[in-house]
């Protein structure tokens, strides 16, 4: 016990929970991108490192939201349609002109924060198996996104409020703040905000218990209904953002933002560590998934790779982490079992 | 008159990792009789009957089956000679029908296709031979228990079973539908068939049963004919074992009544449950398998609803309703099933041990975690509790079974609380393991802490409590100081069911 306190700071870092994992998947993102650097030597320019930190951005921000999920032992498909009905809410109160930025902001919020309550509610209290849960949500939600502007793409938010909706895009997406665009930013701080709730607090720890194991979180004392549903929240939290970035990021609200970004948390995800069986990972880890993602697309696309090719191989990427995931927690109890 | 056994078993032994679950034992079956086996928990029946059905393999001895020694046992061979068992839950597929039920896994087919009719035909012919009243086509779920038991057995039917094991058969049972069972026992057995009946219920024996085998501790103790006996003369064998272990018990003057429950009430399993727990002393609940004390625990602690009754602490009612009401006002459960209930495997032995106590290590409405205060409380647990691990950031998982409950207990006492319940802290761990979870209970009870143990090792009973409270069918059935206490007595009251088919 008195070891821990004597190690330097690195070696303190390298034996934290999970750490093995995410060493293993940031060798593999390095030999990633020196190998699309090889390839072709634009992949590594100044405009094409932003272009990918930009890129890797909303991944990683609904990466966040499925590891909340994920660790509680539980799944969340809506996550791509609440980024949708995010943006087209949005962008469909902006561009008719009823509501300014910053009401129609508080409005899409809440409209997404509902879904996130119900997502929890409907498997932590009434017990729906998440996949099932969250795949109706799932349906609703995108639903949602092509009623509220009639089945169509919405006009330009510039339309009503030239003015605040230029600030909105440059909050969101287009402005720089210390030299990094503010779409950056807005991962970091999220980043930072739900990894310290998710590792030093109370609610965090709740999170992994409830996860790992949830009879013993019960008798433990744990809430556990209402730590569900604060992962749950947490995500579609995080949905609602990245569907404002979306709308920042085009101007417009388009009926097919967020089209499979379930999947895409659950791969920056899953690469990054977090077990779909609940209870492990950390969101360091999904930093590094979530790059991976990134630089797959992007390096792809650089290597001349046709989309339906880029979804072919990162698909099999997906289906083989959880798989490995899978095999090595199952057969490490298995194996524990016998004692 | 000299009758042929039917299934001999001689010298069986089966050994598990740990335990030695059957030891040298020895067993017959005679054609047309009812032979019960009777014994505690854990004396090695189920055991016995799985290596005869070929559930298990055996270590060594012989089994001899209608004539023939029988090499390897198997599920497969066992069902061609003709040996059943009728499970206490019921194997059936509650969506199909009764003939298909009975017929599952051996449907006629002809040409690809399923024989429906034949099917039903059949089952109407076995269904009729037991006189029961049921259409092949019913669907099994919209049956009764018993309706479903007497499946089971049409379906042992089926396969020519000529030995027919039944494991505790009628505790779902109202006593009609019991009748209606020894029934049709009586009918199978004279018809030829031998049946082996395991039952706790020994006040049932008489109405049914020829001749008794009883085991204890994994060895066979006698058999006798049943009217050669009598039911004290039956319960002193079962629990007529020297009790040469030593325990560290340690004397205390009693003090005021920490902890009361009135009138508990929770489903079936807890039926006006009072009982009381004073500063120094150990609690004792004894009782069988089944008896509601783990759901007494768990409705107690909050982990199941309650319908009535009233909790006091300190002669203050609480209101419990659920395990979080529980730890705040000082009562703490550490359950049955460690890795099912005590420990979230997957995290540290750190994470552990914080987890109940975080309203503490990490007050305020942001909760953030005072590491310090966290490691203090982990080292003080650790140390106390001498729990032998590399570091505490290890998987909770990695511990051996009698450290892993060694953490379930301590992440409670890092806390002050009031009444500890233990529901068999001791199962699956070393002796070793064993003495140290007894000085734990000693402390507590030098502390003043009302400690309430549930066990089902008739030694640790009596080695540890200092009063004792049986339970039975969900409800308390006898109670003792521990200077009146022995195993008959426990037994007795351990064993005093609802007498169903009182005359």
């Amino acid at each position: 016990m008195n070891q821990t306190k004597k190690k330097n700071p690195l070696k303190r870092l390298l034996s934290m929970r999970g750490m093995g994992q995410v060493v293993t998947v940031t060798i593999g993102l390095i030999v990633l991108l020196v190998a699309f650097a090889l390839i072709n030597p634009n992949f590594w320019s100044p405009t094409n490192r932003t272009n990918l930190l930009r890129q890797i951005a909303p991944i990683l921000i609904i990466g966040i939201a499925q590891s909340y999920v994920l660790i509680t032992g539980n799944i969340d498909l809506s996550i791509g349609s609440v980024v949708g009905m995010s943006t087209m809410v949005a962008a469909t109160l902006m561009s008719k002109g009823i509501m300014s930025p910053i009401p129609a902001l508080l409005v899409t919020l809440l409209c997404c924060l509902l879904v996130g309550v119900l997502n929890g509610l409907l498997v932590a209290k009434f017990k729906l198996p998440p996949f099932i849960a969250t795949l109706g949500t799932m349906t609703v939600a995108r639903g949602i996104a092509q009623l509220v502007n009639g089945n169509y793409n919405t006009d330009s938010i510039m339309k009503f409020y030239p003015e605040a909706a230029q600030t909105f895009k440059n909050v969101f997406y287009y402005g720089k703040t210390l030299g990094l665009y503010n779409g950056i930013w807005i991962a970091i701080i999220l980043w930072i905000v739900f990894n310290f709730l998710l590792s030093k607090t109370r609610t965090g720890r709740y999170i992994y218990a409830t996860g790992s194991n949830i009879d013993a979180a019960r008798l433990s004392g744990v809430n556990v209904v209402s730590t569900t549903v604060i992962a749950y929240v947490v995500s579609a939290f995080c949905s609602f953002v990245v569907g404002i970035i979306t709308c920042a990021t085009v101007g417009q609200g388009t009926m097919d933002a967020g089209n499979s970004y379930e999947m895409y948390a659950v791969a920056a995800s899953v690469i990054g560590g977090v077990s779909t069986l609940g209870g492990q990972g950390i969101l360091l880890g999904t930093v590094v998934g979530a790059a991976i993602w990134g630089t797959l697309q992007n390096g792809l696309q650089f290597a001349g790779a046709p989309v339906a090719i880029r979804n072919i191989i990162i698909g099999i990427i997906v289906v083989l982490s959880v798989l490995m995931d899978v095999v090595i927690r199952t057969g490490r109890r298995n194996t524990k079992g016998s004692d | 008159m000299k009758t042929e056994y039917i299934v001999e078993m001689t010298h069986i032994t089966k050994t598990f990792p740990g335990v030695r679950a059957l030891d040298d034992v020895s067993f017959n079956l005679k054609s047309g009789e009812v032979l019960a086996l009777l014994g505690e928990n854990g004396a090695g029946k189920s055991t016995l009957m799985k290596v005869l059905s070929g559930v298990y393999t055996r270590d060594g001895g012989e089994i001899t089956a209608f004539g023939n020694k029988v090499e390897k046992m198997t599920p497969k061979r066992a069902k061609e000679l003709g040996i059943a068992i009728i499970h206490q839950e019921l194997n059936l597929c509650s969506h199909l029908s009764v003939a298909e039920n009975i017929f599952l896994g051996q449907e006629i087919v002809k040409g690809g296709v399923v024989q429906r009719k034949q099917m039903n035909d059949e089952a109407r012919a076995i269904l009729k031979r037991l006189s029961l009243e049921i259409e092949p086509e019913t669907l099994v779920g919209s049956l009764s228990v018993s309706k479903q038991q007497m499946i089971e057995i049409a379906k042992a039917l089926l396969h020519k079973a000529r030995v027919l094991i039944m494991d505790e058969p009628t505790s779902a049972l109202t006593a009609k539908e019991i009748n209606e069972l020894f029934r049709i026992i009586r009918q199978l057995r004279d018809e030829g068939c031998g049946i082996v009946y395991i039952s706790h219920r020994l006040e049932e024996l008489q109405h049914i049963v020829d001749r008794v085998t009883i085991m204890r501790d994994g060895q066979y103790i006698t058999s006798m004919d049943f009217k050669d006996t009598t039911l004290d003369t039956i319960i002193s064998y079962m629990v007529g074992r020297d009790i040469k272990e030593k325990f560290p018990r340690i004397q205390m003057p009693v003090g005021e009544t920490i902890f009361e429950v009135r009138n508990l009430n929770a489903g079936r399993m807890v039926r006006d449950v009072s009982f009381k727990a004073r500063a120094g002393e150990i609690v004792g609940i004894a009782g069988l398998m089944g008896a509601g004390r783990t759901e007494t625990t768990r409705a107690i602690f909050g982990a199941d609803p309650k319908e009535s009754g009233e909790i006091l602490v300190d002669g203050k009612t609480v209101k419990i309703h659920g395990p979080h009401d529980a730890i705040r006002a000082g009562v703490v459960l550490a359950p049955e099933d460690r890795k099912k209930d005590g420990l979230c495997t997957k995290l540290s032995v750190r994470d552990n041990i914080a987890l109940p106590n975080l309203d503490l290590l990490a007050p305020g409405a942001l909760g953030v975690v005072r590491s310090l205060k966290e490691a203090q409380m982990v080292e003080a647990a650790t140390k106390d509790f001498q729990i032998k691990m590399p570091n505490a950031e290890v998987d909770a998982a990695s511990l051996s079974g009698g450290n892993q409950q060694k953490v379930v207990v301590s992440k409670w006492l890092a806390r002050n609380s009031r009444v500890v319940i233990f529901d068999e802290p001791t199962r699956g761990i070393d002796v070793a393991a064993k003495v140290e979870i007894y000085n734990i209970m000693n402390r507590l009870k030098k502390e003043g802490i009302a400690v309430i143990f549930v066990s089902s090792e008739m030694p640790e009973i009596l080695g540890m409590s200092d009063r004792i409270i049986v339970m039975c069918d969900g409800r308390i059935t006898g109670e003792m100081d521990i200077r009146e206490a022995t195993q008959e007595k426990i037994m007795h009251y351990a064993t005093q069911f609802e007498n169903k088919l009182a005359q």
